[in-house]
């Protein structure tokens, strides 16, 4: 109930203060502004981007199978590819969507299927010991009239154990993927260059016939722009910095003020406060993340459409980090030391957490720091509910920045201390 | 003399060498306005905030409304009971005076008519104004009713005409003099020795830690204030050495008036009389010894206005 009078005290009171709304809204319009000009123009190289997953890894080494790897080599040759590799164990469309978001185009995957290497050795054995067979048998054909019964015996049973050897060759085709858009206006081009490697690599095998099957799938990208891609990951760093840096910033002023002391003479408890204050500032990011949205819309074009799961995630993720902000404000003194310390915390777990950069592009150290993070688990549950629209993405991140959000506010009313020395 | 809200025993508060509060003990009654009087650094806000279950004591005990104020379960209860103007009060900029009044009334289970307070203070024409626009003395006044609106049992108001210019400062004092008439308990730190002796019943005089003197005005000026004083205005050192011949105390002023301190009414014909035979028609005064002349007895010095000590 008194978080509640709180809550309506310091809500009104921030409303009334323009200068914190114009912050507020303009700090996250301009990094969208700076990344959206940066990153409207990269990525329009004149080799066509393809993304490859080669799920073709032999078992017992975990490397990739001699023949995949010369067929990717064999792709690269031809130097018309920018070639992205993605990992084994990714969604493939997912990690292509992310990679891409920053850089824009459009999604073109080859897919080289498990088993490729066997396939293809076993269809290329198959197709040799069919062509020795057939050789053979032609030559039985025109040879029989001169050949005495036994030596005909003998011929057919040696072309009888051949037709069964060649039975229990399995018979596979390698198989390769591709997904390409219909929207792409290359994905002609790149499916026939494509093509035209997979069968020159049959000629070079065996010469002749198709070992390599090639299947085509359609996939269609989302048509987001570029600055799309941010949004989920400004949006998370947004809530952080607010809860961080603003929300520090502000109690701390109020501390340095006597208003919190004032409050403290009177029977209201520092949870009632902690929470007032945290939801105050929750109230206020849902709204800026809102506004910074539509702004979105109206000025960059963006396409997201924030779902019920990115509504829950501002409203958790905002309420963890303003708990983080209490817990800070605790136990800084000055405005000063509250804006430096929020700054320090705030900028490396931006840019450590995959906000700006995907962190599928960033060195493996850097993607286990921002497991430790928590605005990670903010931005890629974002990423998931308003990107993907994949709910099963939110919901683990959901549940570890609801976590995350109780420990905090504990920890908050925890460390308050009002007692002067 | 009513029960005892404050009881203070050998109090001490220590910050590292430094002794800010150095074994006092004193007790506040019910329905008097009980005044600290002390220049700054004197130890009033620590002695105030131990009260206010602010800061830890060090060593001594204090009660308040009969509890104890290191028992945590007894500091809920008198938070319940008590109001508070701490020093330099500030309230949320935004906010105008009546929200930022039923901010803090609504901390309480129960709290007087927000109205009535702002009434009471005076404060209707500013009800919404915003508090960063007030003045200062309005925003004391706003301190003032902030510290009201529970309908407490004792008040505390730490240094409420600080800053303020004499007629905000006389406005605070009506104010203060409004709550005694209702029967309030107030406790008021100041260092302003006028404002002690306007509107306390009792006055403990505190400097470096200490309680020098305790007891109501007129007492302590009777016991500490020392004698009455005849001027007479518009004097010169030729009188002044006449004068000095017959009676031990006799000075002259800055202004060129002759002081003569007097026992007594039978000193003060007597003075008169040897005026008159000297032919000396000139404007008398009776200076009756202020709170002022108590301190200065006490402590050697006065406070300025600015709080030091001189
Ligand atoms: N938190 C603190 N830490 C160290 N010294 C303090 C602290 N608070 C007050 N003091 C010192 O204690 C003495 C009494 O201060 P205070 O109670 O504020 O005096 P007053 O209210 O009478 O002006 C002063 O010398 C002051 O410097
Ligand atoms: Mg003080």
């Amino acid at each position: 109930m008194r978080a509640l009078t709180i809550f309506k005290a310091v809500f009104k009171n921030w409303m009334r203060s323009r200068s914190g709304l114009f912050f507020s809204i303009l700090f996250p319009v301009l990094l969208l502004l700076v990344f959206g000009a940066i990153f409207s123009g990269v990525g329009s190289s004149s080799k066509y981007r393809l993304f490859v997953q080669n799920l073709d890894i032999n078992a017992t080494d975990a490397t990739p199978s001699e023949l995949s790897v010369a067929f990717i080599d064999a792709l690269n040759s031809t130097e018309t590819f920018g070639i992205n590799e993605i990992p084994a164990d990714e969604n493939a469309t997912e990690y292509a969507q992310e990679v891409l978001g920053p850089l824009g185009g459009n999604m073109r995957i080859l897919v080289i299927s498990e088993g490729f290497q066997n396939d293809l050795l076993n269809g290329t054995l198959k197709v040799r010991v069919g062509i020795t067979y057939e050789t053979m048998d032609m030559y039985y054909w025109y040879v029989e009239p001169y050949l005495t019964d036994s030596q005909k015996s003998a011929f057919q049973q040696g072309l009888a154990q051949m037709q069964q050897y060649n039975a229990t060759i399995p018979d596979a085709k390698a198989s390769l993927t591709i997904m390409l858009d219909p929207a792409d206006s290359s994905a002609t081009i790149v499916k026939s260059i494509v093509m035209s490697i997979a069968s020159a690599f049959n000629y070079e095998l065996i010469g002749a016939e198709n070992v390599v099957e090639f299947r085509e799938a359609s996939v269609t990208t989302k048509h987001y722009s570029n600055v799309d891609f941010y949004v989920p990951g400004i949006t998370a760093a947004f809530i952080m910095t607010n809860g961080i840096i603003a929300l520090t910033a502000t109690t701390t002023e109020f501390k340095r003020r006597g208003i919190i002391k004032r409050l403290s003479l009177t029977p209201l408890t520092k949870l009632d406060w902690v929470v007032g204050n945290v939801l105050c500032q929750t109230i206020l990011n849902l709204m800026l993340a809102g506004i910074m949205i539509a702004l979105g819309w109206v000025v960059f074009n963006v396409r997201v459409i924030p779902d019920a799961f990115s509504i829950a995630l501002i409203l958790l993720g905002s309420i963890m980090f303003s708990g983080m902000g209490m817990a800070l404000s605790g136990f800084i003194k000055d405005v000063e030391a509250a804006s430096a310390i929020g700054n320090a915390i705030a900028f490396p777990m931006m840019f450590l957490s995959g906000t700006y950069f995907p962190l599928e592009i960033m060195p493996s150290y850097v993607q286990t720091i921002s497991k430790a993070l928590p605005l990670t688990y903010v931005a890629e549950g974002l990423k998931h509910a308003m990107i993907y629209q994949n709910p099963e993405g939110v919901y683990i991140n959901m549940v570890i920045v609801a976590v995350l959000a109780v420990v905090f506010i504990i920890v908050g009313s925890l460390v308050t201390r009002w007692k002067e020395k | 003399m009513g029960k005892t809200v404050v009881e203070a025993d050998s109090l001490v508060k220590r910050y590292g060498q430094l002794m800010a509060v150095d074994h006092i003990s004193f007790e506040v009654y019910e329905g008097e306005v009980f005044a600290f009087l002390g220049p700054n650094g004197a130890g009033k806000t620590t002695t105030v905030e131990i009260l206010e279950c602010l800061r830890p004591l060090t060593s001594g005990n204090a009660r308040v409304l009969g509890y104890d104020v290191t028992r945590s379960e007894d500091v809920k209860e008198i938070k319940k009971r008590i109001g508070v103007l701490p020093q330099e009060f500030c309230a949320l900029d935004k906010l105008t005076v009546k929200e930022n009044i039923a901010l803090i009334g609504d901390m309480y289970d129960r709290h007087l008519d927000i109205d009535e307070v702002i009434a009471l203070l005076d404060l209707k024409d500013k009800v919404n104004e915003k508090f960063e626009n007030l003045s200062g003395g309005l925003k004391q006044r706003v301190g003032v009713a902030a510290a009201l609106v529970s309908d407490p049992q004792l008040i505390f108001l730490d240094e409420p005409t600080t800053g303020l210019d004499p007629k905000a400062r006389r406005d605070v004092w009506a104010v203060i003099a409004n709550l005694k008439r209702l029967g309030k308990t107030v406790f008021l730190t100041t260092h302003y020795m006028e404002e002690a002796q306007v509107l306390a019943d009792r006055v403990a005089i505190i400097n470096k830690g200490k309680i020098a003197a305790i007891g109501a005005p007129q007492e302590l000026i009777s016991q500490y204030g020392g004698l009455k004083i005849l001027k007479i205005r518009g004097g010169d050192k030729a009188l002044a050495s006449l004068l000095q011949k017959k009676y031990d105390k006799v000075s002259l002023n800055g202004n060129g008036d002759v002081l003569v301190k007097i026992d007594d009414v039978d000193e003060f014909w007597r003075v008169m009389a040897t005026l008159a035979e000297l032919k000396i028609n000139k404007d008398v005064e009776i200076q009756t010894p202020t709170i002022e002349d108590v301190f200065l007895k006490i402590t050697g010095g006065i406070i300025t206005e600015e709080g030091e000590l001189k």
